[in-house]
């Protein structure tokens, strides 16, 4: 059901304003309306303005938005850790949070500086690991005092290595050693050994020919190669075990300060979108205007609350829902537990409008029946009820999951209570096993006339509701011309519905002149109500009940797939392969008969029985409320 | 003789008519793919406007059934 809805309006002095909006935001049941020309009357209008945020306000907001910016710069410093529920109040120590903050910024700032320091160290050395850790085999099988000394380069493909031999040979007159070997990232690299005279000379003529030379950090390039070697490993090490040791501090800070600075983050969310809401309210020289909705079961709530905490200075006042407001209430649906998960159908629809009708019962008393009526055997229903109660265990926390679970418990029940009706258990060879010899009202497979008509009576009954109810619809929001449609509508379509009746000798054939003088006289108000269109929506109605002849279209083809599962399981001659087969045909069959008759159903409702009397394009109600 | 064209009319009742009512929802359906890959939200409004050509099929089948039960 749509819940109904009170216009309120909140009056009190400008200082109390943030107040009055926190209360409003901790009881979660108050929409506010930025648009007043509904709340306010014309003449007064130009009395009224927009509320602008003064001096202090506005200086709070942007003390609020700094510190937030701040803490999360601060955040961005620190690990993600799991973090303690934190319960502080920050609203009386937002100066101390602040001075607090300031140094700890700084130190934690200070923290990844050196960190990000010692990371682009670790990268070089990185770099020049790959070097030497090359070239070590080779390097320190040879004497400190030799007299050697050792040119690192590195050659960009195979092909130069040949290039480079001529070269050396060229300028040392065959006095080197190339070494080349293949570093761990795959470049090729040389390390060239000759007389320390020479390599002046020789470090000249590869720069000319751009063959890059390995440079090393200022404090490595006097050292001997193996103690290079050395030196980078240690410091490899002292960088490492630096970052680790920071990222330790960062981890202890985050676990001892993370939860509160959270906590006052999410305070002052909460306090600036407080703030933002004021840019929708109003004000005169003195107090301000809150405008808004509020569902009226909710309303004894929320005045109590009010004048507990504010006394007589802040008011609450109820207006009258005006004609033109109609489309702006917003709408929330209230049901009873057992309805309630059928709004999971009404949520793939828009919203209804205010002053119509929430289809949600509805559709809770009739698809269930005639998701029944279409499957309509005791024995399918029997394995969906033990589903739905699995699947309703299975997905307690679920919330959409949950609702489908009730509404296949729901429906299965009612496939029992048809399956028993019709004399079906897994068709009808389970049924006169069970002793099920014939159904109790009748045999689907016999009577398809009579379940044709069957069908046709609940589409026909079904139709009318709709009209009905959109008849009463048309008179709450005051439609007058629609609401006489849609009467005109119920009154044709039972006159003809009597009319083929009295011709089929059903009810005395004496009615047959007197209802069609009564059609006759209904043209008129039909047109004038409906338009020059008016015919064919009468026609569409009829058409609409036809459709409902699915109801015994599907499920007599569920009930000849039973039937065809059984004939193939006896064909076989043995009990084993005909059990197994009948399990697999029963199976398919039920997968089908979850997934038809929800389909129909459904479309029985949304484009048969919605079209009648659902206005959709109702506003949701959104109070305003934390986070 | 008689009996074949009753059935023969009957078949073509339900037949053609669930051609057609095939047709329309090929067409819709491929449209309504397209459109809930854009807008999910629109997803009731997709299956109404799928289910709308079965109406054929079933005044299809409710023919045949007029045929063969006359």
């Amino acid at each position: 059901m749509i819940a109904r809805m009170v216009k309120i309006e909140i009056v009190g002095p400008s200082e109390l304003l943030l107040e009055v909006l926190s209360l409003l935001r901790d009881l979660e049941l108050f929409q506010i309306e930025q648009d007043i020309t509904g709340f306010v009357a014309a003449e007064d209008r130009d009395k009224v303005r927009p509320l602008l945020l003064d001096e202090k306000t506005m200086a709070e907001r942007i003390y609020c938005e700094d510190l937030r910016a701040r803490i999360d710069e601060l955040f961005a410093c620190l690990p993600r850790e799991e973090m303690r529920q934190s319960y502080l109040d920050p609203g009386d120590v937002l100066e101390s949070v602040n001075e607090t903050l300031q140094r700890h910024s700084a130190l934690c700032r200070e923290w990844c500086r050196k960190r990000e320091e010692l990371r682009t160290e670790l990268a070089e050395l990185g770099g020049d690991s790959v070097f030497l850790g090359a070239l070590e085999p080779h390097v320190t099988t040879i004497a400190p005092d030799s007299g050697l000394d050792f040119i690192g380069v590195t050659i960009r493909e195979p092909a130069a290595v040949a290039e480079l031999m001529r070269t050396l040979a060229r300028l040392t007159g065959g006095r080197f050693q190339l070494l080349t070997v293949k570093a761990e990232d795959g470049t090729l690299i040389g390390l060239i050994t000759l007389e320390k005279d020479l390599a002046a000379k020789v470090r000249g003529i590869l720069g000319e020919q751009h063959v890059p030379e390995m440079t090393f950090p200022p404090e490595l390039a006097r050292m001997p190669f193996p103690e290079k070697i050395r030196h980078l490993r240690t410091r490899t090490a002292e960088v490492t075990a630096g970052i680790a040791a920071i990222d330790e501090e960062l981890a202890r800070f985050a676990r001892r300060w993370g939860a509160i600075y959270a906590r006052v983050r999410s305070w002052l969310d909460e306090r600036l979108a407080l703030l933002g809401n004021t840019a929708h309210l109003h004000r005169t020289g003195m107090c301000f205007f809150i405008h808004g909705w509020t569902p009226a079961a909710d309303v004894p709530r929320l005045t109590g609350e009010i004048r507990t905490k504010f006394g007589g200075a802040v008011l609450v006042e109820e207006k009258q829902i005006l004609e033109q407001d109609l489309d702006l209430v917003p709408v929330t649906l209230r049901n009873p537990p057992l309805f309630r998960p059928f709004e999971l159908f009404a949520r793939l629809l828009p919203l209804p409008r205010y002053a119509s009708f929430d289809p949600t019962p509805f559709i809770a008393v009739c698809f269930p029946l005639f998701f029944g009526m279409i499957l309509g055997d005791a024995g399918y229903g029997l394995v969906l009820l033990i589903l739905a109660l699995i699947l309703g265990r299975v997905f307690r926390q679920r919330e959409t999951a949950r609702d489908a679970a009730r509404i296949l418990l729901f429906s299965s029940c009612y496939t029992i209570l048809f399956g028993i009706l019709y004399g079906e258990f897994f068709g009808e060879v389970g049924a006169g096993l069970l002793g099920m010899k014939e159904g109790f009202i009748v045999e689907r497979r016999q009577a398809i006339v009579p379940m044709l008509c069957f069908a046709l009576s609940v589409g026909l009954a079904h139709i009318l509701l709709g009209l009905l109810l959109g008849f009463i619809t048309a008179l709450r929001r005051k439609t007058g011309r629609e609401a006489m449609f849609k009467l005109v509508n119920i009154l044709a379509i039972l006159c003809l519905v009597v009319l083929v009746l009295s011709r089929m000798e059903i009810v005395p054939r004496l009615l047959t002149r007197p209802l069609a003088l009564i059609l006759i006289f209904l043209i008129p108000f039909l047109f004038f109500s409906g338009g020059v269109l008016a015919p064919l929506e009468l026609l569409k109605s009829i058409g609409n009940i036809v459709s409902y002849a699915r109801i015994m279209a599907i499920g007599l083809a569920s009930l000849l797939l039973a039937r065809v599962a059984n004939r193939f399981a006896g064909m076989t001659g043995n009990v084993v392969t005909g059990v197994l087969l009948a399990v697999i045909f029963h199976a398919v069959n039920i997968v089908l008969g979850v997934f038809s008759p929800t389909i129909h159903a459904l479309r029985l409702h949304y484009v048969e029985f919605y079209s009648k009397f659902m206005v959709p394009g109702g506003r949701k109600f959104e109070p305003l409320r934390k986070g | 003789m008689e009996k074949v064209y009753l059935a023969l009319a009957a078949a073509l009742a339900v037949g053609l008519s669930a051609l057609a009512t095939a047709w329309a929802q090929s067409k819709i359906g491929s449209a309504g793919a397209g459109t809930l890959a854009e807008k999910p939200e629109l997803s009731g409004t997709v299956i109404i406007l799928v289910a709308i050509p079965e109406t054929m099929v079933i005044l299809g089948f409710v023919v045949a059934i007029t045929i063969l039960t006359m």
